[in-house]
């Protein structure tokens, strides 16, 4: 505490010191004055021999001080004055900081949340979700997401006793897979939640802490308990906190669960990209599906060919994951094919292979392409930042010349000059670093929304590591710009020069046009890009879906407590008879698969008895209501519409569209002809115009239309499409109260407009093409400034040279083609540079574009036209305030 | 932490010797001990006035020396400066070295004069 003491006690030691040597001096002036000297002459002398006051004051104060600090808090409030005293250059600096870093650093969060954090559970590196490529065994039936992710129950039982590898093998699935969500009751109250199906070690497995309550243990696994987790939101958004929920009583999908614990705050679940609302242990009751459905009679335990479980282990401490995948995959063939017969020697055996579970699309990849994408883009956007301020600090410096010379010459060393501009520099990113990161916490809020992805975006330490390091290599980038003046600053030419002389070398000029030109081929890229991906959500909101969307509700509905198997077929017809008649309802129809939303349900196509494998004919089913066609607006082509006629007692029809037509009957009449198995065969009654059935992008498909009353059973949930006469969700209230006339508990499953369905087929386009955009309006706007104020500050420089051309002769306008001419180069150059800079990030992101090819005309030439104005405009103004230099007064400043 | 290298001393520590002695005699203000120094090296030591404050400073940052207000012989006010029982111990030290310091020099030269 010595140093704080000495802190205090500082300013008297200075003024101890101050009155010493005043004392000295008066002393010492008395006595020369006694020796018969004037006061002043005494003065003189005395001060003389003294030496400088102030220096010798200064150099006592240093005893006290921690010099090399000090002086840099000296620097840092010199500096800080200099930024004071030239607010602009300040402003622009260290906003264009501001929007560099915090572009990166928002780009960043996403990428950290979606593709490199972790879980937040204990021990994260040793959880790995079990994959199988090439999807599972040949024969078997899955439900899930991708075949890859799918295990069978006994496949899961196999595995999960390797204890000396996995210390834990948790099972999980969806109760609903197709809509998410499940319906629950809570007192009085309908509503949805996201549920899923666990095996009794997943919480005790994970590490999950408690909030409240307890987890399952594997007899609530084995004896199907029913008992229910909520997660924290959950908890939180339905019951307030309320710590008296547990032991309270909650009905799913109309069954009694009884709530046992709440998960702790930072759990969402392992769904990947999505959140869960509650867990309850694997059930046995066919209600409980995995997914909500099965393919045919299928049940969890009774059969073992049905993949629908997602597996994630956690690996014993000290077992890497090819030690764990080669001691357990001899194990997991055996369970795979042991109800399967001998493995087909001619197919590939089924392989397992283990994912660490990190970022939240563990599971699947289609966010790291355009993620990365982004993160080069926003680079780019950072690139052009930082060198705009590198050439505004370099700029400013070499107005400081004179200053710097001055310096030097009254003695300064250039290592006290370079430290001080490197205070500069770093000042200056300091300030950009904290508005980069007050930008990047409202960016991704907005991505958050823009993205509808369900994952915390909020920056945490990585993130706050990535923008330090990021500002780092800026700082460092900005400190070359003074070393280079403190190396070259010369003590007497700039003394010599008057203030309005050029002081500019050939070379450069040449350095900064160089910067200026790689600006311009990376603002010109990032212009090509925004161009595709704008014309790509352009070619997705104007393809023509074959449906008529505008006008179009749609919702989903599971009738509950069904009684008999006629139950849900007169539920159904109740329920669209009631639908019908409600006022705003021009008509309304079910489908057992909303149009657009990326499901589709895909089977061989058997035609008069002929066969048609998969890989000649895909061919899309779907079961839908009365009038579907007349509902969607779907056009008939030929013979008629599923009508109220098509009943579960009469004869059995199917509509197709065009393109079945083309691919199965290219030169006859398909109407009567039968589809599908001779045994239950449909006969072709319609034949529909091509719609798009899973989403915009999605080429021509052979469909098949089926009445939803003459599938294999009811279907468990129908989505209803209502017509409206005018704005579709205006209808809800009047459609929940028609629901729960017919039934009380059901809620309205995820009710959108059918034009929203499609659109979310296309939100990660949106997303990118709205990024990309505003990417390309900021590279444009800092290449704008950047250019400007080079081109300013050289017509600045120029002033006498202008003067002497104007004096000699020179008109106006040729004053203002020198400068603009020297804009336009700049930008061909960057131009030229740019094309095979945006042909390749174009080529790298085809997979991405719909609707076009990379090399995109359209696109270059709005770059090259946005890119050619910027050069215009931001030159312009420069150009006329050296076309109106009077040359008199400008040789007269000489 | 300070600047030796811009003492213009006859050796480094000499000032610090100087002063550290005259205050042994009787604590003294600033100018009393330039003169003092003067007197008693009958002219031949000038004390460089410039070097005098920044040593006298690190010399009350090591403890040696203690300052305190008072008036100077022409009754304005200034800072008396004591040695403290550190600046005694320090000056012991630093006379024994020098001694040790003279005595070698003096051997050397004798060789060289043989």
């Amino acid at each position: 505490m010595q140093w704080l003491k000495q802190l205090f006690s500082r300013r008297r030691r200075y003024d101890d010191l101050s009155v010493s040597i005043q004392e000295h001096l008066e002393e010492k002036i008395d006595e020369l004055m006694e020796g018969g000297m004037s006061r002043e002459e005494a003065t003189y002398a005395a001060r003389r021999e003294f030496g400088n006051v102030t220096l010798i004051e200064e150099r006592g104060h240093e005893v006290w001080q921690w010099p090399v600090l000090e002086s840099i808090w000296a620097d840092l409030k010199y500096a800080l004055r200099q930024l004071f005293k030239h607010p602009g250059f300040a402003a622009i600096a260290v906003l264009t900081l501001t929007l560099g870093i915090g572009a990166t650093t928002g780009i960043f969060s996403v990428m950290n949340a979606v593709l490199l954090r972790s879980l937040p559970l204990p021990n994260p590196q040793q959880l790995f979700y079990l994959q199988v490529p090439g999807g599972q065994p040949y024969g078997a039936t899955n439900t899930g997401n991708t075949s890859e992710t799918s295990f069978s129950a006994p496949v899961f039982e196999a595995l999960r006793q390797n204890h000396h590898i996995f210390s834990d093998l948790m099972a999980f699935a969806p109760i609903s897979g197709i809509e998410g969500k499940v319906a629950l009751r809570v007192g009085n109250s309908a509503e949805q939640a996201k549920g899923d199906l666990v095996s009794g070690n997943f919480f005790s497995g994970l590490g999950v802490a408690f909030a409240q309550g307890r987890g399952f243990s594997l007899t609530d696994e084995k004896q199907h308990s029913s008992a229910v987790v909520l997660s924290y939101a959950y908890w939180t958004q339905r019951f307030s906190r309320s710590p008296s929920v547990l032991g309270q009583t909650i009905f799913i999908k109309g069954i009694p669960f009884t709530i046992v614990g709440i998960a702790s705050e930072n759990f969402r679940g392992v769904e990947p990209g999505q959140s869960t609302d509650f867990w309850i242990p694997l059930q046995a009751r066919p209600e409980f599906d995995p997914w909500g459905t099965s393919p045919g009679d299928f049940t969890l335990y009774g059969s073992p060919n049905w993949w629908c479980l997602n597996l994630i282990a956690r690996l014993v401490p000290g077992v890497t994951p090819q030690e764990a995948i080669a001691e357990t995959n001899p194990q997991f063939q055996t369970a795979a094919y042991a109800s399967l017969g001998t493995p087909n020697p001619k197919r590939p055996r089924v392989k397992l292979a283990l994912i660490p579970a990190k970022g939240i699309y563990g599971l699947t990849d289609s966010y790291r392409e355009p993620i990365n994408i982004l993160m080069g883009l926003v680079a780019l956007v950072l690139i052009i930042a930082c060198s705009n301020v590198a050439m505004l600090i370099i700029a400013r410096n070499t107005s400081r010349l004179r200053e710097f010379s001055l310096r030097f010459a009254l003695g300064a060393r250039r290592s006290t000059l370079l430290r001080q501009l490197l205070i500069e520099s770093v000042l200056l990113v300091a300030l950009g670093a904290i508005g980069g990161w007050l930008v990047a916490i409202g960016a991704t809020r907005t991505l958050a929304a823009w993205s509808q992805l369900q994952v915390n975006l909020a920056p945490d330490h990585t993130v706050l590591l990535f923008t330090g390091v990021i500002s780092v290599l800026a700082a460092i980038t900005f400190s070359l710009a003074p070393l280079y003046i403190a190396a070259n600053a010369p003590v007497t030419g700039a003394l010599r020069a008057s203030a309005s002389t050029s002081y500019q070398t050939r070379q450069g000029k040449f350095g900064g046009n160089v910067v200026l030109a790689l600006q311009i081929a990376l603002c010109f890229t990032l212009l090509t890009v925004a161009g595709l991906f704008l014309r790509t959500l352009l070619n997705y909101e104007n393809t023509n879906l074959g449906i008529q969307t505008q006008g179009l509700l749609v919702f989903g509905i599971t009738p509950q407590h069904m009684s008999s198997t006629d139950a849900p077929y007169i539920f159904y017809r109740r329920l669209l008879a009631r639908l019908r008649v409600l006022p705003g309802v021009q008509s309304a129809t079910f489908t057992e698969l909303r149009p657009g939303n990326g499901w589709s349900s895909n089977i061989e196509a058997v035609v008069d008895g002929v066969k048609y494998p998969f890989s000649q004919v895909r061919l899309s089913v779907n079961h839908v209501g009365p009038d579907f066609l007349h509902v969607l607006e779907i056009p008939l082509l030929q013979g008629r519409d599923i009508n109220d006629s098509d009943t579960t007692t009469s004869p059995r029809v199917v509509v197709v569209n065009e393109t079945f037509v083309t691919k199965l009957f290219p030169h006859s009449n398909p109407i009567g002809h039968q589809l599908g198995d001779p045994k239950r065969s449909y006969t072709i009654i319609g034949v529909a115009k091509d719609s798009k059935d899973i989403s915009v992008d999605e080429g021509a498909v052979a469909m098949a239309y089926f009445p939803y009353t003459q599938g294999e059973g009811a279907p468990s949930t129908l989505q209803v499409e209502v017509r409206s006469t005018g704005s579709p969700l205006a209808l809800l209230p009047s459609i929940t109260r028609a629901v729960h006339e017919v039934d009380a508990n059901l809620p309205l499953e995820q009710p959108m407009t059918e034009v929203g369905v499609f659109q979310d087929s296309y939100v990660q386009q949106r997303l990118l093409s709205r990024l990309a955009l505003s990417f390309g309006l900021l590279a444009t706007l800092l290449v704008a400034i950047g250019l400007y104020g080079t081109l300013s500050y050289r017509v600045s420089r120029r002033t006498t040279e202008i003067g002497v051309r104007m004096a000699l002769g020179a008109r106006r306008s040729q004053v203002l083609n020198l400068v603009i001419w020297e804009s336009l180069r700049v930008a061909a150059v960057g131009v030229a540079t740019g094309i095979p800079l945006a042909f390749l990030t174009g080529h790298l992101m085809e997979s991405m574009l719909f609707g076009l090819a990379p090399y995109d005309v359209v696109s270059l030439v709005i770059a090259l036209a946005s890119v050619t104005c910027i050069g215009l405009i931001a030159s312009y103004l420069p150009a006329r305030r050296a076309a109106s230099i009077d040359p008199m007064r400008a040789l007269r400043s000489e | 932490m300070a600047k030796n290298s811009e003492q213009r001393d006859l050796f480094a520590g000499a000032l610090e010797l100087m002063i550290l002695h005259s205050l042994r005699l009787k604590p003294m203000h600033g100018y009393a001990l330039v003169k003092h120094i003067k007197q008693v090296s009958g002219d031949l030591l000038q004390v460089e006035e410039g070097s005098l404050y920044p040593a006298l400073q690190r010399m009350l940052k090591e403890g040696w020396l203690e300052a305190e207000a008072g008036i100077s012989a022409k009754g304005r006010p200034t800072r008396i400066y004591r040695l403290t029982d550190a600046g005694m111990r320090r000056l012991e030290q630093e006379v024994s070295s020098f001694e040790k310091m003279f005595a070698g020099i003096t051997r050397v030269l004798a060789v060289s004069n043989a």
